[in-house]
């Protein structure tokens, strides 16, 4: 292989030039938005536009005026609270209902695992309308933690599947062994099976994450005050606010509210890749 | 593995009851009870006594030019999104798997935009075409392709082409990082004995890569199109179904038809006319995926 290296380089070089070029137009608008929050509110629709303001032109003002408002912090810690319910609740769910699917012979099993697979075909949004009056029926709507329940039930299809199709390549052999000592099948699931699949749960754990902090139709459909808006109603709304959009505004709060996304995604790198991995090949 | 002990069976049950109880009461029942009200008359005129109709709403569905124009809309966004964010990110794909460094920068920058909001995403979009945006700009004053500043977001095909470059542009990361996991677990020895049988890089793709990889390929062509027709919140956001009605898609049009005109039975069909199209390209997609498996063989 070591012969060929000479003839490589050019092809490799025209490999950099595509993927930069690519990388280029993935990440171009996301410089444009943080770069227009960083423009004075009065220069938005500028002529002629520019990509970068000039230097002495940046400010901080859209930020100040964000961060000012006691608002944001409340829809903020709104969005926290309803996706750390959401993943933590949908991570026990999920894997309780993966591990006796993957592992016991129960009546109704193949049933179960096929409406399962089955509903991650049906559009969530399509249900908002009956999902909507399920929520009236126990007053759920109009309550932040009212959103919680309906993301779970979401995301546990697709969640199961993953950690399902995880645990089925733990060796049996494992469970056998604490059952031959006695223990019990909590015994199996809690201290043997959970810590294992740990890698499947955190990857599912991260898109659940994702799903409960981006969610729109349904928060925006059952939610009405402003203090129990999460992030992306209070994005939209401020982009619907005034005839005349201020774009530094909602730009610097899409900043603002993609933080915490990208600090987890930077982190956690390798769970995003190996959860897709197991998805596209079992898949 | 079969339950010898009353306790195991009782911890079993233990398990299963949170999922079963979540999953039955917020899923499935509100799957079955749209079904019944898909063939009821139940509408803001009629809520307190609701008619057996038959199939009166599904027919509604189907003969209103909108819902038409919606489903056009829909087809036409799974159509040219689909194909387009799995071909450039198995191109990708390709690419990254081949270079010696930056791998995992480049993978990084590619998904970004995937793990960014979808509101966020599509504001950006909005701005940036912008009748008096920054992409105008750039055709009308810098490279003089059109001579005056198109007004993307105010006709049907102007919409509809911010909203499939958006998803076009969100999708590739994903389609990047599936197909790149499945490049590395095709056997390295196929690639030699391919060599060995005298295929250049291009024979090599279509003979022993696109072969290899058929189960992701096929994953994310199922995924994608529940995808499409999944979009939403780009539309909502970006033209907001506008010029009259003109870019709506199913689920803009069946939410319009819910809260805006509160024609719920309407709105149920609608939905229902969603789904079934869903699992049947599903099927169509599976079997057409296994008569090539069965050609090859």
């Amino acid at each position: 292989m070591h012969t060929l290296k000479k003839r490589e380089l050019p092809s490799n070089i025209l490999r950099y030039v595509l993927l930069l070029l690519g990388g280029a137009v993935s990440i171009m608008p996301m410089i444009y938005m943080i770069s227009t929050s960083l423009k004075p509110n009065g220069a938005l629709y500028e002529f002629p536009p520019k990509f970068f303001p000039a230097l002495d032109t940046i400010t901080i003002e859209n930020y100040v005026y964000i961060f000012s408002q006691e608002k944001f912090y409340i829809n903020f810690l709104n969005s926290v609270i309803v996706a750390v319910l959401t993943v933590v609740i949908a991570a026990f769910v999920s894997s309780a209902l993966a591990f006796c699917l993957a592992r016991f012979r129960f009546p109704g099993r193949k049933a179960l695992f096929a409406l399962v697979i089955g509903t991650m075909i049906i559009p969530g949004t399509t249900l908002i309308i009956t999902q909507y009056q399920l929520a009236s029926f126990f007053k759920l709507t109009n309550k932040l933690l009212g959103l919680v329940p309906f993301y779970v039930a979401w995301v546990i299809p697709f969640s199961t599947f993953m950690i399902k199709g995880y645990i089925e390549s733990i060796p049996r052999e494992f469970d056998e062994a604490v059952y031959m000592d006695g223990g019990s099948v909590f015994t199996v699931f809690f201290k043997v099976i959970c810590p294992l699949a740990s890698p499947a749960i955190a990857s599912v754990s991260i898109f659940n994450f994702l799903t409960a902090w981006e969610e729109f139709p349904w928060a925006l459909t059952v939610l009405n005050d402003t203090q129990k808006r999460t992030l992306p109603i209070a994005i939209s709304g401020f982009f619907g606010q005034h005839q005349f959009t201020q774009w530094g505004y909602v730009f610097a709060m899409s900043v603002a509210s993609l933080l915490p996304v990208l600090i987890i995604f930077i982190c956690c790198q390798k769970y995003f890749v190996s959860g897709l991995q197991t998805g596209g090949i079992k898949g | 593995m079969e339950l010898k002990s009353k306790r195991d069976r009782l911890q079993v049950g233990l398990l299963l009851l949170p999922g079963l109880l979540v999953f039955a009461l917020f899923t499935i029942y509100p799957i079955v009870k749209l079904l019944y009200m898909s063939f009821l008359q139940w509408d803001l005129g009629s809520m307190l006594h609701q008619k057996f109709i038959g199939l009166q709403n599904y027919i509604d569905v189907l003969s209103d030019e909108t819902f038409r124009i919606a489903f056009a809309n829909t087809l036409l966004y799974t159509l040219v999104t689909v194909p387009g964010q799995m071909i450039l990110g198995l191109l990708a794909a390709v690419l990254i798997n081949a270079i010696p460094r930056f791998r995992v920068t480049f993978r990084v920058i590619y998904y970004i935009p995937v793990i960014t909001s979808w509101v966020i995403v599509s504001l950006i979009f909005r701005y940036i075409f912008n009748t008096e945006g920054m992409l105008n700009y750039v055709l009308t004053n810098v490279l003089h392709l059109t001579v005056s500043n198109i007004r993307w977001l105010d006709s049907r095909w102007g919409g509809l082409t911010v909203a499939m470059m958006l998803g076009i542009w969100k999708g590739v990361g994903w389609n990047l990082v599936v197909f790149l996991a499945a490049l590395q677990s095709v056997p390295q020895e196929l690639y030699e004995s391919a060599g060995i049988d005298g295929c250049g890089a291009f024979q090599k793709f279509f003979y022993v890569t696109l072969p290899s990889i058929k189960p992701t390929i096929l994953f994310a062509l199922v995924m994608l199109t529940i995808g499409g027709f999944n979009v939403f919140t780009s539309i909502k956001m970006i033209t907001g179904g506008k010029p009259m009605h003109q870019t709506e898609t199913v689920l803009t049009w069946m939410y319009y038809k819910a809260f805006n005109t509160g024609s719920f039975g309407y709105a149920a069909a609608l939905s229902f006319v969603v789904a079934v199209t869903l699992i049947f390209l599903a099927v169509l997609q599976f079997r057409a995926m296994k008569q090539k498996d069965a050609a090859n063989s």
